[in-house]
């Protein structure tokens, strides 16, 4: 077990590091200087990139960025917030932990909802219960996350006017509601209907059977013996959706003008704010890797069987 | 010598009685001719893998119902556009934000006389909207005739109505003679049978066709622009498939065929496009390729068709199928590689090998047809997320560019009038929502049917 997750901290590692060296050549690929406006002069632009150290050879700009980061500095911005260091703006005027926020409730509230549902859906299945639950998870995977916001905030903000229209940032709970039933519905939905599956896959087998011929209590029997078999394809589809909710989140934050991390990294990107860019995608692949590593680490406390050294599709 | 043998032993058969007995005839031991031969062969009719799939598919009413509503979708996005008189890019200057089946000051004025004509005519294809008809020679061929004309000076806020059995068939009416469906005035119009040379037709239109959703606030037709807009994100989210496909399947068998190092290597390179985030690449991906592509379309659109084409297409949904080439095959890759590695065991592929198939041919012949299920299953799942993505984008104002729409525009679009105008956003997200809906149910049919195994 140590050694995996060791073995697997230094891949996430390198993958890290991939990402920086991809996401690195590819600000450089846009074409010309994040400084060219309509007004400056080749010489303002020049003393600009000089100032930034952006005139150097590529490959002494990219050891800086990577030196800097082992040393805990992810630079200053260039344009958006000028000279601001970089982990002041994302860690300290909150937008980080706005969209932490947001995406962990969006998080607990798709599994606190999915997995109970699933369990219904499968416990009754065929019922009428059953039938309605199908729908409607069939259509919440249907349903683009932008489009579900914007019809929350037309129905729920503009006409009934029961939520605030501008979420801004997050101070009362009521401004939570919309953002977080709008990130969460498609992965509830999803776990949901994944839940069903393996539920009434779990429910089916030769164990559950005999232990019901035992008389062991249903209640017993589906939390205790199915729930966890069943729990397995959950638990490997979490990785996945914790990148979905990052993804959701851009989306989200700036239907419902949250400044958040998401809307402020689309914004970095037009305007080509190098550190920014760096550092958001960084941050967030770093959480994006984090929790597939968690994942393959919980699924070894869910299902004893799987062996995690060896990884067979 | 019947009785002797009989004496001879009690156990030897007499052949002759035993014929008698079992009524045996002598010609039962005669070859059967092949007319007897095929009455005996119970026949089946031999059904193909597509026909059993097809059968199992429609058993299946939800994905039956979905099929029948995407093709409705495919009907409403491809052939819809011919049967409405407006276009994704018009602007009708009267006629702006229109609620769903409203009409324009000068559209009602229209109505109001549509029925006393046979038919009414406008210069451009404004329909509805009264508009100036200038200097020049036109012509009109309406039943079986043609009336040819020209007009010395031009009029302004007119519309040139069409009576057959009037004697004066062509009236010009001007707006403000227009009253209470009726009008007092009008300029009858002489014409002749045989147009002039330079002689423009003129656009017949029979009725004023409703907004059916509304226009927008240049006084575009959100129909029509909603159907425009399904047809490209319908073709994005086929063509992002049919990437993901090809390079997937291909990646997928290669890996699973070869084994060994190559397998390994190929498949860490998997597992690591796996964990990047994908969308953060993209976003910088679609800002990155945007003005390369557009100087690469003028380098060379004029010399190369393919450049052409997409140039047509536009630099946003050429870099979504470049992200798509580049970072979304890894699934399918892996699903193929699984099946390539329970085939390749199988004795067919130890035959091809024996008889000297190279690896290549392998995968081609043997192991891809094999697989045709989880590749038409996936392909198919593939395009719904393909048109997630491309709405997505566009969502952030990246991907479809300005003239063009797509779905995903023109729910961004409606975004920033809400507020007052929700219905413009209720249109296009119903589509987009059916369309993906309908595509995913279809999926889970096709699985359903091309693997029966996986059915629960």
């Amino acid at each position: 077990m140590g050694t995996y997750i060791l073995k697997r901290i230094i891949g996430s590692i390198l993958i890290l590091l991939l990402i920086m060296v991809v996401t690195f050549m590819l600000m450089n690929a846009i074409p010309g200087s994040p400084f060219l406006t309509e007004k400056s002069t080749p010489e303002q632009i020049a003393m600009a990139e000089a100032k930034y150290g952006l005139d150097k050879p590529l490959y002494v700009q990219l050891w800086n960025y990577i030196k800097n980061y082992l040393h805990g500095d992810l630079g200053t911005s260039l344009k958006m917030q000028e000279g601001t260091p970089v982990k002041n703006i994302i860690f300290h005027q909150g937008k980080f932990a706005l969209s932490i926020k947001l995406g962990l409730l969006a998080l607990l509230v798709a599994v606190c909802l999915g997995i109970p549902l699933g369990c219904l859906a499968a416990f009754y299945r065929g019922s009428w219960l059953d039938g309605l639950l199908r729908v409607v998870t069939t259509i919440g995977v249907a349903i683009p996350t932008f489009v579900l916001a914007a019809l929350l905030l037309v129905v729920f903000s503009v006409k009934l006017k029961w939520m605030p229209t501008l979420s801004g940032s997050l101070t009362d709970a009521k401004s939570y509601i919309l953002p977080v039933i709008s990130l969460s519905s498609y992965y509830t939905c999803y776990i949901a209907k994944l839940m069903r599956t393996s539920m009434l896959d779990a429910i089916n087998q030769d164990y559950i059977r005999t232990a019901r011929a035992k008389g062991v209590k249903t209640k017993a029997l589906v939390l205790k013996h199915a729930l966890r078999n069943s729990l397995i394809p959950v638990v490997t589809y979490l990785g996945p959706v914790t990148a979905g909710i990052i993804t959701g989140s851009f989306v989200v934050e700036s239907t419902f003008s949250v400044p958040g991390l998401g809307k402020y990294f689309v914004q970095c990107v037009m305007s080509r704010d190098y550190p920014v860019i760096m550092a958001t995608t960084v941050v967030l692949s770093a959480l994006v890797i984090f929790a597939m590593l968690v994942v393959d680490i919980a699924y070894k406390i869910v299902d004893p069987r799987i062996t995690l050294t060896t990884k067979e599709d | 010598m019947k009785n002797t043998f009989a004496k001879i032993s009690p156990f030897q058969v007499d052949p002759e009685k035993i014929m008698e007995t079992f009524d045996i005839r002598d010609d039962d031991f005669s070859s059967a001719s092949s007319q007897e031969k095929e009455s005996m062969v119970e026949m089946h009719k031999s059904i193909s893998f597509w026909q059993d799939a097809w059968r199992r598919f429609r058993a299946n009413t939800v994905s039956m119902v979905a099929l029948f509503v995407f093709l409705l979708c495919l009907f409403f996005a491809f052939i819809g556009p011919k049967f409405i008189p407006y276009t994704y890019g018009d602007q009708y200057r009267t006629a702006q934000k229109l609620g769903p089946f409203e009409y324009s000051k000068s559209e009602d004025i229209v109505r109001s006389i549509q029925d006393s004509a046979d038919a009414f005519y406008a210069t451009a294809l404004r329909p509805g909207s009264l508009t100036a008809i200038s200097k020049g020679s036109y012509y009109i061929q309406y039943g079986g005739k043609t009336y040819a004309f020209t007009m010395k000076k031009g009029a302004e806020k007119c519309i040139l109505l069409l009576k057959q059995n009037d004697p004066e068939p062509l009236q010009l009416v001007s707006e403000k003679d227009i009253k209470d469906g009726a009008y007092t005035k009008y300029t009858a119009i002489e014409f002749t049978d045989t147009p002039e040379e330079d002689a423009k037709e003129l656009k017949l239109i029979k009725r004023v066709f409703p907004h059916v959703f509304g226009t927008d606030s240049q006084g575009r037709d959100i129909m029509a622009r909603t159907m425009y807009g399904a047809r490209v994100s319908i073709i994005i989210g086929i063509m992002a498939a049919l990437i993901v496909l090809i390079i997937g399947s291909i990646y997928g068998a290669i890996s699973g065929l070869c084994g060994g190092v190559v397998d390994f290597v190929m498949m860490r390179i998997v597992e690591l496009i796996y964990s990047v985030p994908e969308v953060l690449i993209v976003l910088l991906l679609q800002v990155v390729l945007k003005e390369p592509l557009q100087a690469w379309f003028q380098a060379h659109s004029a010399t190369s068709a393919f450049v052409k084409a997409m140039s047509d297409l536009g630099a946003g949904i050429v870099s979504i199928f470049i992200t798509f080439a580049v970072l979304y095959w890894v699934t399918m890759a892996r699903i193929i590689r699984g099946q390539v590695l329970q085939l390749k065991k199988q004795e067919y592929v130890t035959a091809a090998t024996a008889l000297g198939a190279s690896n290549a041919r392998i995968i081609r012949k043997h192991l891809l047809p094999n697989c045709i299920g989880p590749l038409v299953i996936t392909t198919c799942l593939q395009i719904p997320s393909a048109i997630f993505l491309e709405s997505f984008l566009s969502f952030l104002g990246l991907g479809v560019s300005a003239p063009m729409a797509s779905l995903g525009s023109l729910c961004s679009d409606a975004l920033e009038t809400i507020s007052l105008y929700p219905y413009r956003l209720v249109f296009p997200a119903i589509v987009l929502t059916i369309i993906v809906l309908t595509l995913n149910l279809v999926g889970d049919g096709l699985r359903d049917a091309l693997d029966p195994r996986l059915k629960k």
